[in-house]
């Protein structure tokens, strides 16, 4: 019961956080909203007894992803958002229709066979697996993305730093 | 809760990101939309792992945290290169963006 509580709870706060992020105009506030979206769907995961993926959750999108996007919006333009200009883009109309359609498509399968039995085996809770996993059959694929991040990282710096100017001959530096 | 209650929120979220990439103008707004359609799929991922066949096998956290670290990188190289276009255009409205378009 209380579980039920909770996901009808955390669920209307990751889907109004949603469309908060995504519909206001203040870019700062937009982040906020995302922010509160990631920490409701971190909750979600708890939920599903995926502890891991929640604390991930929080360090990688809250701690991480949520502070760049607000350097990303300050480095930019004006902080207020597109103030007096047009929010939407021109085809904004077929954009939610196709939305909508998406909707309707993703939900057909799950609504043709609605009620499913509950859940018969709890997973087991721990991370030790997880790590386990980690190292034994999957170490290669962590090294790649190791590999990935480290690769992430320097076209980020390259790409933001922009193209520089040749230094002319004999000055100095 | 059934698997259906987080198939549904998840099909939810993913087409309010949807709406928010087609719909937007501005750059950064349509990289949140493709964060919240990201973590739509991780839900799903994640639910059905839970309540899949065999979740001792820890498929389900395996996987998102893979997609979670693509996706921080996806994220930094985004912004990155958000801010190289705004060096250019001097704007983050994705319809000044049209260089490539033919008039």
């Amino acid at each position: 019961m209380s579980e039920q509580i909770a996901f009808w709870i955390l669920s209307a706060i990751a889907v109004l956080g949603a469309l908060v992020a995504v519909r206001k105009r203040n870019l700062i506030h937009g982040v906020f909203a995302l922010m509160i979206f990631f920490a409701a769907l971190s909750g979600l995961f708890l939920l599903l007894l995926a502890e891991f993926i929640a604390a991930v959750q929080i360090l990688v999108y809250i701690g991480a992803v949520g502070i760049l996007l607000l350097f990303a919006i300050m480095l930019t333009e004006r902080v207020a958002g597109d103030d007096g200009r047009r929010m939407t883009s021109r085809g904004w109309f077929w954009g939610l229709v196709v939305a909508a359609a998406v909707f309707v498509v993703l939900l057909l399968p799950a609504i043709q066979q609605w009620p499913t039995p509950e859940v018969t085996q709890a997973p087991d809770p721990s991370v030790e697996e997880l790590g386990h996993k980690l190292m034994n059959p999957y170490v290669m694929t962590l090294e790649v993305l190791a590999l990935l991040l480290t690769a992430a990282l320097i076209g980020a710096v390259t790409a933001a730093q922009g193209m520089r100017k040749p230094k002319e001959e004999g000055s100095p530096e | 809760m059934t698997l259906h209650h987080y198939l549904i929120l998840a099909a939810l979220l993913f087409c309010i990101g949807l709406m928010g990439a087609f719909t937007r103008r501005n750059a950064i707004v349509v990289l949140f939309s493709v964060e919240i359609m990201l973590n739509a799929a991780n839900l799903n991922l994640i639910a059905f792992w839970r309540y899949g066949d065999n979740p001792a096998l820890q498929h389900g956290p395996l996987f998102t945290l893979f997609a979670i670290a693509v996706a921080a990188a996806e994220v930094a190289v985004g912004l990155a290169l958000v801010i190289a276009v705004y060096r250019h255009f001097r704007s983050v409205d994705l319809e000044v963006m049209d260089t490539l378009k033919e008039e």
